[in-house]
C-alpha cells in the first residue's frame, strides 16, 4: 500500500461516492456498506478531489474552522484518510 | 424501534442463462414478476425505510429489459445501486446505459479459473464470455467485484482463480466456499471440500491478503459444516437485510421459503415498513425468545444468533433448532456424518449426472 504523506493527493476510489445532500444521513457509500461522516469528515472528503494534496486540504479545513488547531488537525486528517485507504475507499494520486 | 434495514436484496428475476449447479435461488421458481413501476415504487420505500444499499440480483438481473429504470430509480432514492451478475447480456451498450443510469458497483461471477470447468460447473458456455466482460467493465468508473464460489472441484485452482482476478483488475475478489441451500443442497456431496482443501484455502487467501494489500481487498466465506461455531447468518434474522423475490414476496433471506408455516407478505398487499417493523415472519426468529436450549443459555447467542434457521430446518427438520454446524449442537453428528463421508482425499471431479439449476416453470 502506498504511504500517505502529507504531499499525497487523495481521491475517492471509483464506486464510493458521498451520499447526496438530500439524505437525512451524512454517508460515505462504499461497495460494503457505508460509513456515517460526523464533524469535519464530511468536508474533508469533499476536498479529496486528487488535485488538493494533504497539506492543502489541512489549510482549506482551517479556513472552515479556524479555531482549531493546525498541527492536531493535519495529524487527525491523516490518521482519517489513513483508515479509509485501509478500507480501499480512497486512492492516492 | 426495529432498527431499519441496510440493504435491498431484489432478485428481479428468476430467468437465468446459466444453470449453476450452486445457485442459492430456491428450486420452484414461478414466472410471475413484478412490473417496472412496483419496483420502482418498492425502491423508493425501501430508502425511505432506511437503506442503504440496493443489490439487483436475481437469476440473471439482466434478463429483464429495464433493469437501467431500476438503477436510475435506485440513484434517484439516494441509493447505493450494486449489479450482481453473470455477465452475460452485458453488451457494451447495456453497460454504457447502466453506467449512465448511475450504477455504482458490479460483481461478476465466476465459475472456475479454467473454462471448460467452468462452463460446466455454470451449465452454460459462459467463462470465455466473462472475460470479455470484465475488460469491458474496467473501462468505467465502477467499484469491481470478482465473485468466486469456490467448492471441491475447483479450490485446487485457487491460485489460479486469485491470478485471474488481480489480471482483471477487480477491487474486491470474493471467494465463497459454496453454501448448502437450494441447487447447492442438491449436489452435496459432490461439492463438500475436504477437510485439507479448506485448509490450505484458508492459508492461501491469508498470504494473498497481505500481498494484495491496497490493490485488491479479498473477502472470503468459509464453509460452516467445518466450522466449530454456526455463522451469524444475515446477522440475525430481520436485522439488517430484506430481501424480495421475483414475485414480490418479502423475505428474511434467500432461503427462507423452505422453513414451513411461514407467509411472506407480498408488496403489493403491504409497505414494506410494515413488514419490516410488524409483519408476523420478520418477527418470527428476532431477538432470543425463540431459541431452544443450549442456544438460550449460550454466550455466544448475541454473536451467531443460534446460526441459520434454514440449516436448521434443511439439516434437523426443526428450525428452532440450534443450527447442526455448532460443536454444541445435539445434532452435530449429522454434519460429522456428511464431512466424514466426503474423506480426506479430493475426489475426481464428475462430468455427468449434476443437477443443474432449471429456469422458472410455472
Amino acid at each position: 500500500m502506498k504511504p500517505l504523506t502529507v504531499a499525497s493527493r487523495p481521491a475517492l476510489r471509483a464506486g464510493c461516492r458521498l451520499s447526496p445532500a438530500s439524505n437525512p444521513e451524512s454517508l460515505l457509500l462504499i461497495p460494503e456498506g457505508a460509513l456515517r461522516l460526523h464533524g469535519p469528515s464530511r468536508k474533508i472528503l469533499e476536498l479529496c478531489d486528487g488535485q488538493r494534496s494533504v497539506d492543502e486540504i489541512t489549510i482549506e479545513l482551517g479556513q472552515t474552522f479556524p479555531s482549531a488547531d493546525r498541527e492536531r488537525m493535519g495529524a487527525e486528517v491523516t490518521g482519517f484518510l489513513q483508515r479509509l485507504q485501509e478500507k480501499g475507499a480512497i486512492e492516492l494520486l | 424501534m426495529i432498527p431499519p434495514p441496510k440493504a435491498l436484496i431484489a432478485e428481479i428475476t428468476h430467468r437465468c442463462p446459466l444453470h449453476c449447479v450452486y445457485c442459492s435461488n430456491p428450486l420452484e421458481m414461478g414466472k410471475v414478476e413484478l412490473s417496472t413501476d412496483t419496483w420502482k415504487r418498492v425502491i423508493a420505500e425501501a430508502a425511505e425505510l432506511g437503506c442503504w444499499h440496493l443489490h439487483l440480483t436475481g437469476g440473471e438481473p439482466l434478463a429483464r429489459k429495464d433493469t437501467e429504470q431500476l438503477v436510475s430509480a435506485g440513484r434517484e432514492a439516494g441509493l447505493y445501486v450494486n449489479l450482481i451478475t453473470s455477465g452475460l447480456g452485458l453488451t457494451a451498450e447495456r453497460l454504457e446505459s447502466l453506467v449512465k443510469s448511475g450504477l455504482d458497483h458490479v460483481q461478476l461471477s465466476f465459475q472456475d479459473s479454467r473454462e471448460e470447468s467452468g462452463n460446466l460447473f455454470a451449465g452454460t458456455r459462459s467463462h470465455a464470455i466473462k472475460l470479455e466482460v470484465a475488460e469491458r467493465i474496467r473501462k468505467h468508473r465502477l467499484a469491481f467485484t470478482v465473485n468466486m464460489v469456490v467448492h471441491r472441484g475447483n479450490l485446487d485452482h485457487l491460485e489460479e482463480l486469485i491470478a485471474l482476478a488481480e489480471t482483471l483488475g477487480a477491487d474486491k475478489l470474493e471467494i465463497a466456499h459454496v453454501q448448502y441451500y437450494g441447487w447447492a443442497f442438491e449436489n452435496r456431496e459432490r461439492l463438500l471440500p475436504t477437510r485439507a482443501q479448506l485448509d490450505a484455502s484458508i492459508a492461501m487467501v491469508e498470504v494473498a491478503r497481505e500481498r494484495l494489500k491496497g490493490t485488491m481487498r479479498i473477502d472470503f466465506v468459509a464453509p460452516d459444516y467445518y466450522a466449530k461455531y454456526p455463522k451469524a447468518c444475515m446477522n440475525g434474522w430481520g436485522q439488517g437485510l430484506m430481501l424480495i423475490d421475483p414475485a414480490g414476496r418479502v423475505m428474511p433471506c434467500h432461503a427462507a421459503g423452505i422453513i414451513p408455516g411461514l407467509r411472506f407478505p407480498s408488496v403489493e398487499e403491504m409497505s414494506l415498513s410494515s413488514i419490516w417493523e410488524s409483519s408476523e415472519v420478520f418477527s418470527r426468529f428476532r431477538g432470543d425468545a425463540w431459541m431452544q436450549e443450549p442456544c438460550r443459555s449460550c454466550e455466544r447467542k448475541t454473536i451467531d444468533f443460534g446460526g441459520c434457521r434454514c440449516q436448521a430446518m434443511l439439516l434437523t427438520g426443526d428450525a428452532e433448532a440450534t443450527d447442526p454446524t455448532c460443536s454444541k449442537s445435539p445434532m452435530r453428528h449429522l454434519v460429522d456424518k456428511i464431512i466424514g463421508d466426503v474423506g480426506h482425499a479430493a475426489l475426481p471431479v464428475p462430468t455427468t449426472d449434476w443437477v443443474y439449476r432449471i429456469n422458472p416453470t410455472n
